[in-house]
């Protein structure tokens, strides 16, 4: 709408803020700033289950009105798109649908197993210095990295 | 009441700062982890790199929070669980380009395949509590001893 930020911050900005924010929850809550433990909470709370964290709930909603402050009002993104840009120019629709949701599906199988994702345990539990966090976290990078490059080696450079 | 309006204020801080730093992208993930551009390395490293310190001394200096007692900060010690759930959450972000919350951002963005992704991350996370419900009951049957996996944060 008013086009007010770059299309990408550099990361000496974003990257401190963020830091910041980490610290701030845990000044004011003693929480940490996990996604996916907010994707949990979520879930429980559109089952109706009791012993709900309903503010993780709020925050879920949080993270989605926050991107559309910034995408939609702040900078000017385009409404409609598939996203996925590189990916879709090296496949066909048809076979990057069912690539995203499996990748998609392990991701989260994966975060549930290890108690955490980027967010929990990259981020937070790494600034607590916790041994499992800096363990999953030097764990799905090397494994996001080899698995970059052998996807790159299986399209033939075209990722 | 009052931590529902911070959880919400620092979800819309938090998606605000991932969407400013476009990491509701495939291209800006897939190109760091092909270490073409470090972007999201200097994101997250310089998020650590303040936090840390700052979250070392306010747990040192005893600190009061408002809504959650005295700051105390977890170091839990390295389990199997850790290792194998980091590797195939390694696998699907690579895969995926994406992780939980920049998800709702891409979301947001108007890229509607965030519309095949946030589905597979709630049935991902969905199918690991599952499993984890099973291995509790089959302990309480003590037929076999497992322990129940902490919930994810």
């Amino acid at each position: 709408m008013f086009d007010l930020l770059p299309n990408q911050l550099p990361w000496f900005v974003a990257g401190p803020a963020l830091g910041l924010l980490v610290v701030a929850l845990f000044g004011l809550a003693n929480q940490p700033l996990g996604a996916s433990g907010a994707y949990v909470q979520t879930a429980g709370w559109l089952r109706r289950r009791s012993g709900i964290a309903t503010w993780r709930v709020w925050y879920f909603v949080g993270m989605f009105l926050g991107g559309l402050l910034v995408t939609q009002v702040l900078r000017d993104d385009s409404p409609v798109r598939s996203g996925y840009d590189a990916l879709r120019d090296a496949f066909p629709l048809w076979f990057v649908i069912p690539l995203v949701f499996t990748g998609s599906v392990l991701l989260g199988y994966g975060a549930g197993l290890a108690g955490g994702c980027t967010s929990g345990h990259g981020l937070c539990g790494t600034a607590q210095r916790s041994p499992a966090s800096l363990a999953v976290t030097a764990t799905f990078m090397t494994t996001a990295i080899v698995t970059t490059f052998v996807l790159g080696l299986v399209t033939g450079g075209a990722l | 009441m009052k931590l529902n309006v911070l959880g919400l204020i620092s979800g819309i801080a938090f998606g605000g700062i991932l969407a400013g730093a476009r990491l509701h992208e495939y291209d800006t993930i897939h190109s760091t982890l092909s270490f073409e551009d470090p972007y999201v390395f200097l994101f997250m490293g310089s998020a650590v790199a303040i936090s840390a310190p700052l979250l070392w001394w306010l747990e040192r200096r005893g600190t009061e929070t408002p809504l959650g007692g005295t700051l105390a900060l977890s170091r839990a010690k390295p389990e199997p669980h850790h290792l194998k759930g980091g590797a195939l959450f390694g696998i699907g972000w690579a895969v995926a380009g994406t992780c939980p919350a920049p998800a709702l951002v891409m979301l947001s963005s108007g890229a509607l395949l965030a519309l095949v992704a946030i589905p597979g991350i709630f049935i991902g996370l969905g199918l690991r509590e599952r499993q984890a419900m099973r291995d509790l009951e089959r302990s309480v049957l003590g037929q076999k001893t497992t322990n129940p996996k902490t919930p994810a944060r």
